[in-house]
């Protein structure tokens, strides 16, 4: 068994399986079934062709192939495949939407990720991560 | 052979493997923690955390690792890990030997392996839960202990 470096394993939702509640810690997540409430993850997530997900959902990276309602946050990547929807805001520190894809909300750019990734390990984990966000739109 | 390698490596984008087959079991690894409720059709594997409630038609495995506070209902229960809470099977449960289990069990079958530890009370009264006409041969329900959890 490999130790508990974050996120080494996939967690997998499958498609007939709901969750409703508050899922968080160091791992990866393959949603393919119905997640609602509150995802906060360390690792990354995968919201497959099914998987359909009605939370605020942060995570290093998300992709999105299924269906989001909620605002979702990546401390990475965010990416929208062209099966993909979201409807919520965006926080990411780079987007990747395909062509097909269906996005409807605010995106907000995470600035100076690479300034504020030096000591990565640290936020993440506690309540609040404190990332500045500057309101401006662009 | 090291050219396709880097090339490999620049494309990367961290995502999971995306072969999922239609009814895979679900699988809660060991840094997931879940506060809520998990309900549905399918086979579940834990090994994280759950404070809250499964309801599932189908066998629930809780890993060694796995802690789970609540109530945990499925037709099979096998348990390796603990549990504060009660567990309600319709068909069976098994806790192996290093099961910790505080709480109420309900089943109308149980075995529990030499090693495990349980604190509570146990309930097999099955009329409640064979209607009539249920009686599967149980091949189809192997033990989850030794069962490779994944098929397609």
């Amino acid at each position: 068994m490999p130790k508990d470096t974050s996120a080494d394993s996939i967690s997998l939702l499958s498609k007939n399986v709901r969750i409703e509640g508050e899922i968080q810690g160091p791992e990866n997540l393959h949603v393919e079934g119905y997640l609602k409430g509150a995802v906060d993850l360390s690792g990354d997530i995968f919201i497959g062709n099914t998987g359909i997900v009605e939370a605020d959902v942060e995570a290093k990276n998300i992709v999105i192939q299924g269906e989001v309602n909620g605002n979702v946050k990546a401390h990475q990547q965010l990416e929208i495949h062209p099966t993909g929807k979201l409807v919520g805001d965006c926080t990411a520190a780079s987007i990747d939407i395909k062509e097909g894809a269906v996005f409807e909300g605010r995106s907000n750019m995470i600035k100076s990720s690479r300034a504020a990734a030096g000591p990565s390990s640290n936020s993440t984990s506690g309540r609040g991560p404190q990332i500045q966000k500057q309101p401006q739109p662009e | 052979m090291p050219l396709f390698g880097k090339k490999k490596k620049e494309t990367k984008a961290e995502r999971p493997p995306v072969a999922v087959s239609q009814n895979e079991t679900s699988y809660f690894g060991k840094n997931l923690m879940i506060k809520g409720r998990v309900s549905g059709n399918g086979n579940v594997i834990i090994l994280g955390g759950l404070d809250g409630e499964f309801n599932l038609r189908g066998r629930v495995k809780v890993a060694q690792s796995a802690k789970i506070k609540g109530e945990v209902k499925a037709d099979v229960i096998s348990v390796n890990g603990s549990v504060k809470g009660s567990l309600v099977a319709k068909d069976r449960i098994h806790l192996d030997q290093t099961a910790r289990v505080e709480g109420q069990i309900t089943t109308p079958k149980l075995s529990i392996s030499e090693g495990a530890s349980f604190d509570g009370e146990i309930s097999m009264n099955d009329r409640s839960s064979k209607p009539a006409g249920t009686h599967k041969t149980d091949s189809a329900l192997d033990p989850l202990s030794k069962t490779a959890p994944i098929k397609k």
